[in-house]
């Protein structure tokens, strides 16, 4: 029957689009900038189903993440109209908005409230939603959680050993003070026992990003949100001593991580996963799930695991969707913005094992079954993120400045986790940065 | 007499070129479109970029703003992570520079004496020239990889130490540095190559003769007629590692931290993560202020042995 139905689907969908196509003569013309890689792929199928549906044209732009935002800010300083759809980061929404870079798009919304509250609360607190107003729909989220090795966790040789040595029982940790034990118990030498067989290379108990890329900062959003404080405190000031803080606990954590924990990013993460050389990750993007599950595949006996991260706060964040303020046809532009960021097409990029944005899609019965657990395995844990991070937001998504500090602040921490300078250093010029990018405080929107 | 050639070269040559043009008018007019070109894609952004130098330029705020004076040149000349870029990029350049030097010259040399595969072997070096470093940097990404990196592989093999080639502050840049030199050794050595077989016979046959030792011909005859060339190649590998850009960007990001952080990614930095067109551009000024001082220095002695050349021809 359901296939029977699909099949209808699809006729209807052809038939339409073709009957589309013979009357649409002249396409409203859009261009799309996102970011190279699986995201956009995917989205390649959708974009056409768009086309045929709206008689427009979508000119999709592939952009290396690492210069989307360079890219991005150029053409809308410019006012070229190069794009009119714009892919954005959590934190560059406040910036773009700020600016006028980008149209508010809450009007457009109005009659369709639906979509906008299907975008969990938390997600649309960070990503969407900025001085009231609504600026497009996210298509894709990397909120953060944590893979564990749950098979190491379950082992009751480990247990007891753990148990032994902790005096508390080996668990899923709760707190970063576990988190920190469990990564400093399962580090051992090449020869040395895991779950009762020979190492035949050194194991590690956690994988960390500590690389030069804009990484580091996501993973230490976990405690530092977790111990309560913010990247910015409410004066719109670096917390020196929280950041210094958490900062210590992270190279505390440094010693039971891979060496190459300075030069990688999350798929750097991943392979040491999937070499079998990492027990957990630190706060990680659970989006990166269907990735981390082959371990299972390449290491014997593993089962993995996606969990909170301690504390129950990590990084949120999705990428936006959202229409130039240069674009010459914003009507189509935010057509498209809710097209992609809307049910149907979450759906079947969920089906695709896409890390989907609404609450709809991310319940949906038909991927928490068996089958779906290698694709969309994450989707549970991703709304228990949302749950426990009701209600939350960080400053450094509520300041027009958010952007060229979270650009910026990998660099500091960077270097206290190569050992160039110390935690209180790096808290310091970190502060310091912050403030000649925001000429002072910087200013932190209600 | 008026059909001497002479005075029928002159009197003929305003046909030729048509309009009645004079050799100074017809001169201008072939420079002219070069002229345009750098005027359109130096002179006035150039000149615009100098301009920025005395506004407030915070491209992300949507334009450029007012005038603030010195006030930009008083912020990056009291940057100490500008001074430190500068740091790297000597450190990078000395060391980077000396070394293409002596191991290029080296291998012209050996080159030079070769009897065997010496095709072969030129053809083998242009191959690190005729890739970007951006492609090729990527290649030594994974080969400096901790953990699946051939090099430590093969030095875990023989049982020495494996670095963190590209996660330790303390040798990152050498790392670089490495890199760097596998890719430009070989221009050197080719540019070398070429002067070598280019000088002339006869002194080197007369030196032998008078009994002169191999020693005495390199030091006397050898280096100082390939004086010339070998200024060159200094002067032009030079002016590259100064404004080294994408080694360090495919290679580290500058990182860890800013220890390979050189002076054009610092300034990428400031300009295109950070939008700080006035910073940006004061620093490039400052920067071309000092490359050109230092130009005028290094090229003066050359332009005039060239130009002595000429006159003498």
């Amino acid at each position: 029957m359901k296939k029977s139905l699909a099949s209808a689907s699809v006729l209807a969908l052809l038939s339409s689009g073709g009957a589309f196509a013979q009357e649409c003569t002249d396409p409203v013309q859009i261009t799309w900038s996102t970011i190279a890689g699986f995201y956009t792929d995917a989205m390649a199928g959708f974009v056409k189903s768009f086309e045929d549906e709206n008689c427009a044209k979508v000119t999709v732009v592939n952009i290396d993440n690492s210069q989307l935002y360079n890219k991005q800010v150029i053409e809308m300083v410019g006012q070229t109209g190069a794009y009119d759809v714009v892919t954005l980061e959590t934190a560059e929404k406040a910036e773009f908005a700020e600016n006028g870079f980008i149209l508010p798009m809450t009007e457009f919304f109005k009659d369709k409230q639906a979509i906008i509250d299907d975008v969990s609360p938390t997600l649309r607190a960070m990503t969407v939603e900025y001085k009231g107003d609504v600026w497009g729909l996210p298509y894709y989220t990397y909120s953060s959680g944590m893979f564990v090795r749950q098979d190491l966790l379950d082992d009751p040789t480990e247990q007891a050993a753990f148990k032994a040595k902790y005096g508390y029982d080996l668990a899923a940790p709760t707190t970063w003070e576990q988190h920190r034990d469990i990564a400093e118990f399962f580090t051992r030498k090449a020869g040395d026992m895991l779950k009762g067989q020979p190492l035949d290379k050194d194991f590690f108990g956690v994988g960390l990003m500590a690389g030069p890329f804009p990484e580091i900062q996501d993973e230490l959003s976990a405690p530092l949100w977790g111990m309560g404080s913010d990247w910015l405190n409410a004066e719109g000031k670096v917390p020196v001593d929280d950041v210094e803080k958490v900062l210590n606990d992270y190279l505390a954590l440094m010693k039971f991580a891979p060496r190459a924990a300075l030069t990688v990013t999350y798929d750097g993460v991943m392979n040491q996963m999937k070499d079998c050389q990492i027990a957990m990750t630190h706060g990680f993007f659970l989006d990166q799930w269907p990735n981390a599950v082959k371990t299972e595949e390449n290491c014997a006996g593993a089962k993995m695991a996606a969990i909170e991260a301690p504390m129950k706060k990590a990084y949120v964040g999705g990428f936006l969707l959202a229409v130039s303020s240069s674009s010459a046809n914003p009507d189509m532009a935010m057509k498209f913005v809710a097209h992609i960021g809307g049910p149907v097409i979450q759906q079947q990029f969920a089906e695709m094992g896409g890390a989907s944005t609404l609450t709809s899609v991310l319940t949906n019965p038909m991927f928490a079954t068996p089958e779906k657990r290698t694709t969309n395995g994450q989707y549970a844990t991703l709304n228990q993120v949302f749950s426990s991070m009701a209600g939350f937001s960080s400053n450094l998504f509520k300041t027009p400045f958010g952007a060229k500090i979270y650009n910026t602040m990998q660099i500091p921490l960077q270097s206290a986790a190569s050992g160039q300078i110390t935690a209180r250093q790096a808290a310091e010029q970190l502060a310091a940065d912050v403030e000649k990018i925001c000429g002072g405080p910087c200013p932190i929107a209600n | 007499m008026s059909s001497t050639p002479a005075s029928s070269g002159p009197a003929a040559m305003p046909k030729t070129k048509g309009a009645g043009l004079s050799d100074r008018w017809f001169s201008v007019l072939l420079i002219a479109p070069a002229m345009l070109i750098t005027l359109i894609f130096a002179i006035l952004p150039l000149a615009q970029a100098l301009d920025v130098t005395f506004r407030m330029g915070d491209l992300s705020r949507g334009k450029i703003g007012d005038y603030v004076g010195l006030e930009n040149y008083r912020v990056v000349f009291a940057d100490s992570a500008f001074w430190q870029a500068g740091w790297v990029t000597l450190k990078f350049t000395v060391v980077a520079v000396g070394l293409q030097m002596i191991l290029g010259v080296g291998i012209a040399f050996l080159l030079h004496g070769a009897t065997f595969a010496k095709g072969l072997t030129r053809s083998l070096l242009i191959l690190p020239l005729a890739t970007s470093a951006a492609v090729t940097g990527l290649f030594w990404r994974y080969l400096y990889d901790t953990q699946f990196g051939v090099m430590n592989w093969v030095l875990g093999s023989l049982g020495l130490p494996e670095p963190n080639w590209l996660g330790d502050y303390t040798i990152a840049l050498w790392s670089v540095v490495l890199f760097d030199i596998w890719q430009w050794t070989p221009f050197v050595a080719l540019i070398a190559l070429a002067g070598l077989q280019a000088l002339p016979k006869e002194p080197f046959e007369a030196a032998e003769l008078d009994g002169a030792s191999r020693w005495r011909i390199l030091t006397t005859l050898t280096f100082p007629l390939l004086k010339p060339v070998l200024f060159l190649v200094l002067v032009l590998r030079t002016i590259d590692c100064v404004r080294l850009y994408d080694a360090v960007a495919v290679l580290t990001r500058g990182g860890p931290g800013t220890a390979t952080e050189t002076m054009t990614f610092y300034l990428y930095r400031t300009g295109l993560k950070l939008f700080r067109m006035d910073y940006a551009s004061t620093m490039a000024v400052f920067f071309l202020y000092v490359m050109l001082v230092a130009a005028v220095f290094a090229l003066t002695p050359l332009l005039k042995q060239f130009t002595d050349r000429a006159k003498e021809a």
